[in-house]
């Protein structure tokens, strides 16, 4: 039997991931064909059509016109969305092409994706694995090659940790870069749209097609005109750089993260990179800080879905009252129930200094801290989450174990600042990776880095990966 | 009664909410417009789908800031929103936008005529901006929701327990209307929910400070204002005058049985769980805005009424008649100055003006079911006003011509001197043609002439009067009905008291 010819053989390959790994919710097969054989239509990619004809995965919590938006949850399930997200507009606007929404933890809330009410979605490097979360439809799908990019939010390190589990690119960007606009919210202040994407480069083109100021989100930026890094690379050397490096928690770091992370510290050194030590004493505050707002916010954020206007709802109620308690106590996950329970309580009145205000002098404190450290390094090289993806059952995270190790990663949600997750290496078969956090509004310092790194230690990808979309 | 006012002590604090007149909603682009089509004026961002964002509305801003500034509060110059959390099914986010930490301004005043003639000064605790919510129906066994509504711009401004009693609440309600009315950031419509008036009440002995708080809802005119805070006063001087104590609770007004009736209340106090509102950045007035807010100060109608009593030398009543609304001073005071510059006396002028405005126009106004804030948009503009009094002034036309002359510019949509000259209204004022005149009368009516000169010789000056007048009637008669009266007048008086004092001369000699 002949073997299908490139690109037609596309839809044998997708199916078959898609069978293993489960990262979408809904996808228009179509699109994604004609995408990929446009992709390998275009021997090279220029610097002026970065995204252009690319399919790219949406996570189901951000808005695409005609699609459903279920943000994983049973309460939103066969809900339509009516309108589209700021970022995937200005990636359409770019030429890109939305083909799916994207398996996810419940709201954004979970560090496995097996918060989703619909279905598992399983790491691509090891099925009995979870592909992490929240965003880990997104990281399984950019992980098997089914989509060049995908978009998912971050809230506490809900595209870096996934990206990490999966062993791709994952990018939050500064805080305000990124229009919110269409991003069903769980955390306000603290959560921005991110990519999830093959390559640094690629992370790259469509975080520049998506920034900038929205009048529809007045907590967005207008991109500053002297932010650096906006020059393509393509693998070049860059200037080096000074890094510090936070060695505090270390001691908690999984061995195989651990050896990761010193070999990539070596590596960077090795580049030209300058290594310097940082502390963040006020790290050790982070997660319950992190805890209190995000879980105070989504409170008042998830208040809205009461069935009334659209969702899920009992065919019978008494009384509107009946009809919204009806509608939450069944249409909510458990874990959603808990952080909405959670923000109620260090909300109450009379308990907002002890909990909420305090929680708010603490991420005052943690912003303090990353600016002292920043005013002396270009980027803070750390680790992203303390283990490779997890198994499930008995070889899984507790959900108490996996709050805690938020702790590198909500940091960067709490002071506001960019980080980027890149994988370096592969451990014990799973991928292991590094974070770099930065100063405001400076994305492209840190993919400088990443695409330099990435020059000299090509990203390892998982057992019958493929490539489709062509890289430069 | 009397005894008990003395014993007892009554607090009032006003919460008035007003729907600001802003083209949009306070935190989308929709139409902010209530009475159309249920749920037409909606959008994802109204409607609190998932995903969307407020955007704050600068209009809605700029207008608070100008009422804040206008109740002489302090403005913040750094604002934000909060969340008020509370589960209510015509709220789509479940949540309001509102103000709770750094209203738009706070500790300002305004000053209401107390009984003796004298002011009371009315502190206002704050203004905050807010977002209203929608609209719930009830029919049968369906609950029916029109958001419309949700989402439109509200200012509650917030006063110190400050009154005493209803008339003074009264007062203040109706000065409050005519105040955002003027500055037209809210078109004060009580019966349809634009202006509306929650109180909170309490009693106490006498000295003892404020009492266990009652709120009073459903207060939709100011008339009801009164009455209800009239009618719970009694009541808690009776509870208390019976050794009973107040209950802290909500009582709704019922307009058909005049009297406040305790709500349905639930078990529990609502905690609000008011937190800063992630999605709205810190609002920071700049210069820019800072001008536009002074930019929509107006004179005030306090302010106002005082000056045109000293400007105009205008009663009381008249001022306030006139500072009703804005749009009637305003046409008040055109009309004034361009009766000014057409030569009339100052006082003269502003009087005959004021009249006009009193019976005339209000006549016209009535019958067309419109009232003085329609004036700007009226035929009978102010410079057209001051056209009729200037030509009566001057004598160019009769009181009772100018009163069709009125009567035509609102027919015809014409200028006043256009409507006399077509139509030869033109009262006569050649000398010659009023000495033809008075010289006709005279001859024709020489016994007359005679009755006058004795009347006036023997002393009798009522008779010499009414002769006097019945040739100038018939003076004017003889002119065709053109003549000046006044030239005619004047004329006549001078030829007999000339007569008079030839017959004396020759009499002597």
């Amino acid at each position: 039997m002949m073997q299908s010819v490139y690109p037609d053989g596309f839809r044998a390959y997708f199916d078959a991931w898609e069978a293993r790994i489960g990262s979408f919710l809904e996808y228009d097969a179509q699109l994604l064909e004609t995408a990929a054989r446009q992709a390998a239509g275009s021997s090279s990619l220029s610097d002026d059509a970065d995204v252009a004809g690319l399919p790219f995965g949406v996570k189901d919590n951000i808005a695409v016109a005609g699609m459903q938006l279920s943000c994983g949850s049973r309460l939103l399930d066969g809900f339509i969305s009516p309108y589209s997200a700021t970022s995937v507009t200005k990636l359409m606007g770019a030429g890109a092409v939305p083909v799916g929404k994207m398996n996810m933890d419940e709201f954004g809330m979970g560090s496995s994706t097996d918060g989703s009410a619909f279905k598992r979605t399983n790491n691509p490097w090891d099925t009995d694995r979870v592909a992490g979360g929240s965003s880990g439809g997104p990281a399984a799908a950019v992980a098997a090659g089914l989509v060049p990019f995908a978009l998912g939010s971050d809230t506490g390190g809900s595209v870096r940790q996934p990206a990490n589990f999966c062993g791709v690119v994952g990018l939050k960007p500064t805080y305000g870069a990124v229009s919110r606009f269409g991003l069903v919210a769980y955390a306000s202040s603290l959560e921005t749209v991110g990519v999830l994407a093959d390559t640094a480069w690629r992370a790259r083109a469509a975080f520049m097609a998506m920034r900038g100021q929205d009048e529809l989100d007045q907590t967005s930026a207008e991109w500053p005109a002297g932010a650096p890094g906006d020059r393509r690379h393509g693998g070049c050397m860059v200037a080096p750089m000074t890094i510090g490096v936070l060695s505090e928690g270390a001691a908690t770091l999984e061995p195989e993260v651990a050896f990761g992370f010193d070999e990539a510290k070596s590596a960077l050194k090795a580049q030209g990179h300058r290594i310097v030590d940082i502390e963040l004493p006020s790290l050790t505050y982070a997660v319950p800080a992190y805890y209190t707002i995000a879980t105070a916010e989504a409170s008042a954020n998830l208040a809205r879905f009461d069935g009334i206007r659209y969702g899920n709802r009992p065919q019978y109620s008494d009384n509107p009252e009946e009809l919204v308690d009806k509608t939450r106590g069944r249409g909510f996950g458990d874990e959603v129930k808990l952080r909405i329970l959670l923000g109620t309580f260090v909300l109450r009145s009379g308990f907002q200094d002890r909990y909420y205000l305090r929680a708010q002098r603490i991420r005052a404190g943690i912003r303090h801290d990353f600016e002292r450290v920043l005013h002396g390094c270009d980027a803070i090289l750390m680790p992203v989450f303390p283990t490779r993806a997890f198994g499930r059952g008995e070889d899984g995270l507790s959900p108490f174990a996996q709050k805690v190790a938020d702790v590198f990663t909500c940091c960067a949600n709490l002071a506001g600042l960019p980080a980027l997750a890149f994988p370096t290496g592969v451990a014990g078969g799973l991928p292991v990776g590094v974070q770099l956090v930065g100063p405001a509004f400076g994305e492209g310092a840190l993919l400088d880095i990443a695409e330099a790194y990435e020059a000299t230690h090509p990203i390892a990808r998982p057992v019958g990966y493929q490539s489709w979309w062509g890289t430069k | 009664m009397v005894g008990d006012e003395m014993k007892y002590q009554s607090f009032i604090g006003l919460e008035v909410h007003i729907h600001l007149l802003t083209r949009t909603k306070a935190f989308c682009s929709c139409k902010a417009a209530f009475g159309d089509e249920p749920n037409t004026n909606v959008c994802p961002v109204c409607m609190g789908y998932p995903g969307v964002l407020p955007a704050l509305n600068g209009e809605a801003m700029r207008m608070a800031a100008t009422v804040a500034l206008a109740l002489d509060c302090a403005l913040s110059s750094r604002t934000w929103f909060e969340r008020k959390q509370y589960f209510y099914p015509d709220m789509p986010k479940n949540y309001q936008i509102s103000q709770f930490a750094s209203p738009v301004g706070v500790g300002g005043h305004v000053d209401i005529p107390a009984r003796d003639g004298a002011v009371k000064r009315i502190r206002i605790k704050e203004c905050h901006l807010e977002e209203d919510a929608g609209k719930m129906i009830h029919t049968g066994t369906m609950s029916l929701i029109d958001y419309n509504r949700a989402g439109t711009s509200l200012l509650e401004i917030v006063t110190e327990p400050d009154f005493e009693t209803g008339a003074e609440a009264e007062v203040y309600i109706q000065q409050l209307r005519r105040m955002v009315r003027y500055l037209g950031v809210c078109d004060g419509n009580m019966e349809e929910g634009s202006l509306r008036c929650d109180a909170n009440v309490s009693v106490n002995l006498s000295g003892a400070g404020l009492g266990r708080k009652v709120e009073i809802k459903n207060l939709n005119s100011s008339r009801f204002v009164r009455l209800g805070l009239d009618y719970e006063i009694e009541r808690q001087m009776e509870v208390l005058e019976k050794g009973g104590t107040v209950r802290q609770e909500t009582r709704l007004w019922n307009e058909n049985r005049d009297q406040t009736e305790p709500m349905r209340s639930k078990e529990s106090a609502n905690d609000y769980r008011f937190f800063p509102e992630p999605d709205l950045p810190v609002f920071v007035a700049d210069g820019a805005f800072t001008e536009s807010v002074r930019a929509g100060l107006v004179e005030l109608p306090y302010v106002r009424e005082h000056r045109l009593i000293a400007d105009y030398g205008l009663s009381e009543e008249q001022a306030s008649f006139i500072c009703g609304e804005r749009a009637g001073a305003d046409w008040f005071e055109a009309a004034v100055a361009e009766s000014i510059r057409l030569g009339v006396d100052r006082s003269i002028a502003a009087g005959r003006v004021a009249v006009w405005l009193s019976t005339d126009v209000k006549r016209v106004l009535n019958r067309d079911g419109l009232d003085a804030s329609s004036l700007a948009a009226c035929r009978m503009t102010g410079a057209r006003m001051a056209a009729i009094v200037a030509l009566v002034a001057t004598g160019r036309i009769s009181g009772t011509i100018a009163r069709q002359v009125f009567d035509a510019v609102l027919a015809e949509d014409a200028e006043p001197i256009d409507i006399v000259l077509a139509r030869g209204w033109e009262l006569d004022v050649d000398p010659e043609s009023i000495d033809r005149a008075v010289d006709a009368a005279f001859s024709s009516e020489a016994s007359a002439v005679a009755g006058a000169l004795a009347a006036m010789s023997s002393g009798n000056h009522g008779k010499a009067r009414s002769l006097g007048s019945f040739l100038v009637g018939k003076a004017i008669a003889a002119s065709g009905g053109k003549a000046e009266p006044g030239l005619i007048k004047a004329a006549v008086d001078r030829r007999l008291a000339a007569a008079a004092s030839h017959a004396e001369q020759g009499a002597r000699a």
